[in-house]
């Protein structure tokens, strides 16, 4: 009977999950960006959902890349990993010990990132280098510079990011460690039901706010969106994926959005997904609250070069680095 | 900054973007040399747009030659029409009603604010400001509509034509009443944007001491229009046309010559195009709008220079039979273009395509080809 429960229980969550996560970018959009801006906005279906659905009937096209079908595979790949840490996330898994602990989810969130590094490394696309234009004729400046794509430099930046960028998060997920003096999930949120939610702690309030910027650096939203923005390398590490591998980088995203929101809440509120407990509601709304909190935030900012990018992520780095000594005291 | 625009040697790399990249509203090709991430020179090349207007007007008559100007832009295609009608004016001596010169004046006044509002709103854009660029092109809709209603279209408005304006551009009562309603309704919309733009503390950081373009550098480079009145030159040709001799008007500059000074010269623009319409608007002479009583005749080679809202435009040709012959015309951007390469160096790469936006270019104008052909 238990073994039934928790299959339901997993299975169960990974769906409602799922199924949330195709509407959160058409919430995004729909009911802030557009709002924000004046605008009618897309259908709240048609980012998440159609679109996938659109590109997984397209025809797909054969990437200018060294190894193309390592490069189609990296966003089934991203997928598998979201997927994987939501799993170690609901509270049936934890029999798993050391995988469902922090230190297990902050790895999975770093292979999670080098795949950008990878699709970066990997993509050819004709937006730069590859464009028919006579760059090399007579009279032109710097022949010999060898030229370089936006998909390199997206990977350059990708690897920035994975050194310094997702700080904050993991800082933030350290609050929680801090406090309960435990890796363990498990014990994190058993520590919370007795002594009641982080979050409405100095330490977890601090935590909180360092972990939401974390949150957009990961996601890549503006403004923090260096690794793919418009007025440079575009799609960055996405940019020449086509068809139903394209779907796999919306799902993708929009997967991770709901699994950090639900990390967020396992952490700081002590109440981890699992579909068959009541609570499970909060999940939901801290998973429908983040994407729109984040839609606000980069509804009103521009996007940051380094200049902006490096004091943000220190400042909030040195935050998160109180808030875990605010949780230790 | 002069330092780092000096040094040119240490090339690690080359970034080349377009022709067609999304922060470009139109083709160009953008070589940008850099050295961890910042642009150490940069290359810029058009020509791929090149329609050859000059080559299609060889030849045409006057009025259809005028008729094609227009073609040439959608954003300033009004000052393309009046140039190109302008120049067959001075050559032939063609006296214009003092009712169409005000009216040709509001035409060309709305179309500088529909620029500069455009201007703007692609510079948020860029910039990754997507909002105040959906406000932007929200407050530009009023300009649009009121262009809409008196050329009966919102880019080819059609409006000059030789001796005068079109009668379906007459302004009667009912017209004046919405151009000053929508110059009041402007007014509100452009100062509350302005108040917004400059108290934000993230967009003032992104464009404060980018894309510096120096008064010295402004001059040797040819720059014309705003982008060079942004380096502190109060050069603005408005002023030597007596067309505009009966306007009371400020010339705007500002001193740094960076993006957050070419954002707000065009910010600061606007007002004073609105004054302009509202003074045109207020004291407009009755009388006819346009002059039927000249001759064609044989003109040697003619020139016109007049203030569009990016700087200098000219049209210069010959009439012969009363075909054109010789035409050249120079767009802004065309002076403008050794500014955006040189803009770009020593920032960041994400900030180049700012650099290059802050001149506002326009590349469907520039790209034409000059042909001269032996008669």
């Amino acid at each position: 009977m238990d073994l039934i429960y928790s299959v339901i229980a997993v299975i169960g969550t990974l769906v409602v999950a799922f199924i949330v996560s195709l509407f959160l970018p058409g919430i995004e959009r729909k009911f802030i960006h557009a709002r924000i801006q004046q605008r009618v906005g897309p259908p709240i279906t048609s980012p998440g959902l159609m679109a996938p659905i659109k590109f997984f009937f397209k025809q797909t096209i054969t990437p200018e890349s060294s190894m193309p079908r390592l490069y189609n595979a990296l966003p089934l790949i991203s997928l598998i990993i979201v997927v994987i840490l939501l799993l170690f996330l609901i509270p049936e898994m934890y029999f798993l010990g050391a995988l469902a602990s922090v230190i297990a989810l902050v790895g999975f969130l770093k292979v999670e990132e080098v795949m950008y590094m990878f699709m970066g490394s990997l993509s050819r696309s004709v937006m730069s280098v590859r464009m028919p234009f006579p760059d090399k004729a007579k009279g032109a400046a710097h022949q010999d510079t060898p030229q370089t794509f936006f998909e390199e430099l997206s990977s350059l930046r990708a690897f920035r990011l994975i050194a310094f960028g997702s700080f904050p998060l993991y800082i933030a997920m350290f609050v929680a460690v801090a406090r309960t003096g435990s890796i363990y999930l498990q014990d994190i949120i058993a520590y919370q039901q007795v002594h009641g939610p982080i979050l409405f702690t100095v330490a977890g309030v601090m935590g909180a706010i360092v972990f939401f910027i974390g949150y957009m650096i990961l996601l890549n939203e503006y403004p923090f969106s260096i690794l793919k923005g418009k007025p440079d390398v575009i799609e960055g590490p996405y940019m020449e994926y086509a068809a139903k591998y394209r779907a796999y980088v919306y799902i993708t995203r929009g997967f991770l959005m709901f699994t950090l929101a639900t990390l967020f809440s396992t952490l700081f509120l002590g109440i981890a997904p699992n579909i068959l407990n009541p609570a499970f509601i909060i999940n939901l709304i801290v998973a429908l609250l983040f994407p729109m909190l984040m839609a606000v935030l980069s509804a009103f900012s521009p996007i940051f070069t380094y200049k902006q990018f490096y004091p943000t992520v220190a400042g909030v780095s040195i935050i998160g680095v109180l808030a875990i000594v605010a949780a230790l005291l | 900054m002069d330092d780092k625009k000096e040094n040119r040697t240490v090339i690690e790399a080359e970034v080349p973007m377009g022709t067609v990249h999304p922060a470009a509203l139109e083709p160009y090709r953008l070589r940008l040399f850099v050295e961890d991430e910042i642009v150490r020179d940069a290359e810029m090349t058009v020509g791929v747009n090149h329609r050859g207007v000059e080559r299609i007007m060889e030849g045409l008559p006057v009025e259809k030659a005028n008729s094609l100007t227009e073609k040439i832009c959608g954003i300033c295609s009004n000052s393309h029409i009046w140039n190109s009608c302008r120049t067959a004016e001075i050559a032939l001596g063609i006296e214009v009603p003092e009712r169409a010169k005000y009216i040709r004046i509001i035409m060309e006044e709305l179309e500088r604010l529909h620029s500069h509002l455009l201007y703007l709103a692609h510079g948020s854009e860029v910039l990754g400001h997507e909002t105040f660029s959906m406000r932007l092109f929200y407050i530009r809709e009023t300009v649009m509509d009121l262009l809409g209603t008196i050329g009966g279209n919102r880019v080819q408005y059609g409006s000059a034509v030789l001796g005068g304006v079109r009668p379906r551009c007459e302004l009667d009562d009912n017209r004046i009443k919405q151009i000053t309603d929508g110059m009041d309704l402007l007014e509100e919309k452009t100062t509350a944007f302005a108040d917004r733009f400059v108290s934000d503390p993230m967009v003032i950081s992104r464009i404060t001491g980018v894309g510096v373009i120096s008064q010295k550098d402004a001059i040797r480079l040819a720059c014309t229009g705003p982008t060079l009145r942004a380096t502190g030159v109060a050069q603005d040709l408005r002023r030597e046309m007596p067309e505009y001799d009966p306007f009371e008007f400020d010339v705007i500059t500002q001193d740094d010559g960076d993006v957050k000074s070419q954002l707000l010269m065009r910010v600061l623009e606007i007002p004073e195009a609105i004054k302009i319409i509202r003074q045109a608007v207020r004291d407009l002479p009755d009388g006819p709008i346009t002059n039927r009583s000249w001759e064609m005749q044989d003109t040697p080679i003619t020139k016109s220079y007049i203030e569009v809202p990016r700087g200098t435009l000219y049209h210069s040709y010959a009439l012969e039979d009363g075909r054109v012959r010789n035409c050249v015309i120079r767009t802004p951007s065309m002076a403008n273009i050794g500014a955006m390469q040189h803009a770009c160096i020593g920032h960041h790469i994400t900030d180049a395509q700012l650099s290059v936006v802050q001149c506002d270019p326009c590349f469907t104008c520039t790209d034409r080809a000059i042909e001269i052909i032996k008669l």
